[in-house]
């Protein structure tokens, strides 16, 4: 295992292993305040207004918030990592659309399984729809590629 | 936003913002990295377009 490497020409004060894993948390509950913890806050701020426009452009535009379905348990999963990585967000996106913060297609004995998939399909007739789906899946894989950046800087692998 | 262009264009402003930040210090390089991410990402949606254009649906 590689040690971090210390930057160079900087004066190198170890995170607490504490003050991390809130940097973690926090960045996961609020995009870019992770950054603000470790002192980084106008660049937290700034990626804290591009996640989150990018979110809000996707629900705008009616991207599609998925559901895991076991039938298609792969693609379906990647699906949602890239949606719950905004955080909390997402789950009151899901409370408006779907009435619930509803992460499962439900099995098709269940009656909530209809008006759940009509909710679903509705919002992907939209013409933009797919578009929506990119801003809203984007915003949560650069919420987590932001995670990995707080790691980081904590590590002092980084600036 | 009701135009496909218009979301190609701000799209690919926010990737390449975020990453231009996320991996540059230096406020120029940046710029410098933002503008060359956004204008491949715009012109080679183009270009894929304009080669795809051929071949519809």
């Amino acid at each position: 295992m590689t040690e971090p490497r210390p930057l160079a020409g900087r004066a190198v004060a170890d995170v607490s292993l504490g003050r991390t894993v809130l940097a973690l948390v926090a960045g996961w509950l609020v995009p870019g305040a992770g950054h603000a913890i470790l002192g980084r806050v106008p660049r937290g701020a700034f990626f804290f207004l591009l996640i989150m426009g990018s979110f809000g452009l996707g629900l705008a535009e009616e991207g599609r918030l998925a559901l895991y379905s076991p039938r298609d348990g792969f693609l379906t999963g990647l699906q949602l990592v890239a949606n719950v990585g905004v955080g909390p967000a997402d789950a009151f996106a899901r409370m408006s659309v779907y009435g619930e913060a509803a992460y499962r297609l439900p099995d098709q004995s269940d009656p909530s399984h209809a008006p759940r998939i009509e909710k679903f399909r509705e919002r992907q007739r939209s013409a933009l729809s797919a578009y929506g789906t990119a801003f809203l899946w984007s915003a949560g894989l650069m919420n987590l590629l932001l995670l990995m950046d707080v790691w980081d800087i904590a590590k002092r692998r980084k600036d | 936003m009701r135009g496909h262009f218009a979301n190609l264009v701000v799209y690919s402003g926010i990737i390449a913002a975020f990453f231009s930040v996320l991996t540059r210090r230096d406020r120029r390089e940046q710029l410098r990295f933002g503008g060359l991410v956004w204008l491949s990402m715009v012109l080679g949606v183009l270009l894929l377009a304009y080669l795809m254009f051929p071949f519809p649906r």
